[in-house]
């Protein structure tokens, strides 16, 4: 089935098959991971448009500029906030607030990255909280294993929680015009859930034998966290300018605003509040190494991601796609949803999740004709609960998890990819069992 | 005219790789000097560098590119660095990674000698024709020497 849009020929080839020829290059080449994933990303797009294809308005119609956006500003509210030192105070505070106990120390390092991560982006979350843990069980003459499994652990099942919290959700809200405040009522409770369900196996499995002594937990406990706060005036502006964003994102949809204006404002607003009383010359200065510590990366790899998943789109493949699945789950509604739910999370246990995502996006919108909206925005839960929490099932699963492996790996405490998913991708399944039931008692 | 006009350090002392980090720096501190040369058996492998030793003590947290920026909230860490201290004698010269440098030999010319010292902030290594160290060269070496020649 060919979509009537993309009807000509191309090379003597149809549409369809050239564009699955380039979506399947792409996606193969991004795995293999030999190429830098932006670099293959942008290159699928522009053989898409050369390919005839889409032409460059289609292509640039594909490219959500609302989830660039939102990225985008919400990586510089970020990059400026984190030189206040306040993600260190929390940390350390955290710590002290349990008395430097091992287990209590491993919950609130966990509680602390999940609300992070819900607020942040994962890779950020774990760079700012896995170096604190690596010192504090330095400090107490422990493993740090438990820790860091933790963080990692904590920081997808936060990122499930909100629309800010993880790319996939920020593309599914932005496509499904879906609210902050959709994803912290629909997604919101399940991943506390998981989070506080987590926990009792990572006990069982290491915190009951977690023992530090007296002199190292004093030890953490003479930290000063304040001395972590290396500039007042940030914090305060970058407080301040958080808070707003929140609230932005809270009052986006009664507002008729979208997320990416409000983060893009937010990233605005603080870059003034930073330069506004410097030279020219000093603003310049300090704005372009701001926008330096970007992830452009992953910002050029959504633009390129988007249009060849634009490609596919108006070829008509992902519309095949959705009535293919429709066609084997029997138009079930109940059945979709599951496979959905199962099928993103062990793919996004083993490949990139943004890009499977992008993938889904068009499909489930395609089920709209045989879905109601509200069972539609149930696919996108389970698109969502899949597609975040699946991140935990291997050390590939999730960036945040490679980050935090080089770090372990650096620091003379290797997480090795066999051990890790041995007790990570059964913790995964039991995360999407619990989101299971969860659906089922909600809206199935 | 090439190293063969230079007198070298004298005969180095060259630390097996299974030399104890702690025994390294003792020696360092000994001899005053930043670095000491590291034979696997007759073979020369590389050189080890005190800067490296006094990473070993710092927390591993605040190592690396993503690691903590500042420690002042730990406090002096007395204890911390005493910990590390004591985990020296049993980390090894190979634990740490040796400054992998270009090798020098007897009829190297003092250009290509100053240009190498120059761009590698370390002294480096001039080996026999069998592989074997002879000396080190440092900047301090080959600058007397040059001076000295320019005098004459």
């Amino acid at each position: 089935m060919t979509h009537p849009a993309a009807a000509e020929a191309l090379f003597g080839l149809s549409p369809l098959v050239v564009s699955l020829a380039i979506f399947v290059l792409t996606y193969a080449v991004i795995v293999t991971e030999k190429i830098n994933r932006s670099v293959v990303a942008l290159l699928g797009a522009g053989l898409m448009i050369f390919a005839g294809v889409l032409n460059q308005a289609e292509a640039f119609h594909g490219i959500d500029l609302n989830t660039i956006s939102l990225l985008t500003g919400m990586m510089v509210i970020v990059a400026i906030t984190q030189k206040s030192g306040v993600f260190q105070y929390v940390a350390v505070k955290a710590a002290k607030v349990v008395k430097a106990d091992p287990w209590g120390l491993l919950v609130m390092l966990s509680v602390v990255t999940a609300v992070f991560s819900a607020l942040l982006d994962n890779v950020t979350t774990v760079l700012l909280i896995a170096p604190v843990t690596l010192l504090i069980t330095d400090a107490l003459r422990i493993s740090p294993y438990p820790y860091l499994f933790s963080v990692i652990f904590a920081s997808n099942i936060g990122g499930t929680a909100t629309l800010i919290g993880d790319p996939p959700n920020i593309m599914i809200g932005s496509a499904a015009k879906l609210t902050f405040n959709d994803f912290l009522i629909n997604v919101g409770p399940v991943a506390a859930v998981v989070m506080a369900l987590t926990l009792i196996p990572i006990y069982f499995i290491w915190g009951r034998k977690l023992h530090a002594a007296p002199e190292d937990r004093a030890l953490v406990m003479a930290f000063n966290e304040r001395e972590s706060i290396t500039d007042a005036r940030l914090l305060k502006q970058a407080l301040f300018v958080i808070a707003l964003v929140i609230a932005g994102f809270v009052l986006a949809h009664s507002v008729g605003q979208e997320p990416g204006t409000i983060a893009m404002f937010g990233a605005a607003l603080l870059l003034l509040l930073r330069v506004y009383d410097k030279k020219a010359e000093d603003q310049s200065h300090a704005i372009h190494h701001t926008f330096g510590e970007v992830e452009w990366i992953t910002i050029f790899f959504f633009i390129g991601l988007f249009v060849v998943v634009a490609g596919i789109e108006k070829a008509g493949a992902l519309e095949l796609l959705a009535h293919e699945i429709i066609t084997w789950t029997g138009g079930d509604f109940t059945v979709t949803a599951y496979v959905i739910l199962w099928v993103s999370a062990v793919l996004s246990a083993v490949v990139d999740n943004i890009p499977f995502v992008a993938t889904m996006i068009p499909v489930i919108q395609s089920m709209g004709s045989v879905f109601t909206p509200q069972q539609i925005d149930t696919l996108w839960w389970a698109l969502s609960l899949g597609a975040c929490l699946g991140g935990n099932g291997t050390l590939v699963g999730a960036s945040a998890n490679l980050v935090v492996a080089g770090m372990a790996e650096r620091a003379g405490h290797p997480i090795r990819f066999l051990p890790f998913m041995l007790m990570a991708f059964p913790l995964m399944l039991a995360s999407i069992a619990v989101s299971s039931v969860y659906l089922w008692l909600r809206y199935l | 005219m090439t190293l063969r006009a230079v007198l070298l350090l004298p005969e180095p002392a060259c630390l097996r790789p299974d030399t104890s980090l702690l025994e390294a720096l003792r020696l360092m501190l000994d001899k005053g000097v930043n670095h000491l040369p590291v034979c696997n058996g007759d073979e020369w492998a590389g050189l080890v560098d005190i800067n490296d030793i006094l990473g070993e003590l710092l927390p591993s947290s605040a190592r690396g590119e993503h690691g903590l920026k500042d420690l002042r909230f730990v406090g002096d860490g007395i204890a911390l660095i005493a910990t590390h201290i004591k985990e020296l004698a049993a980390k090894q010269v190979l634990d740490v990674e040796l400054l992998d440098l270009p090798t020098l030999d007897e009829d190297t010319p003092l250009l290509e000698a100053a240009l190498l010292l120059h761009r590698y902030a370390a002294p480096l290594p001039v080996l026999g024709a069998d592989g074997r160290l002879k000396g080190m060269l440092s900047r301090r070496i080959l600058l007397a020497h040059l001076i000295a020649q320019a005098g004459s």
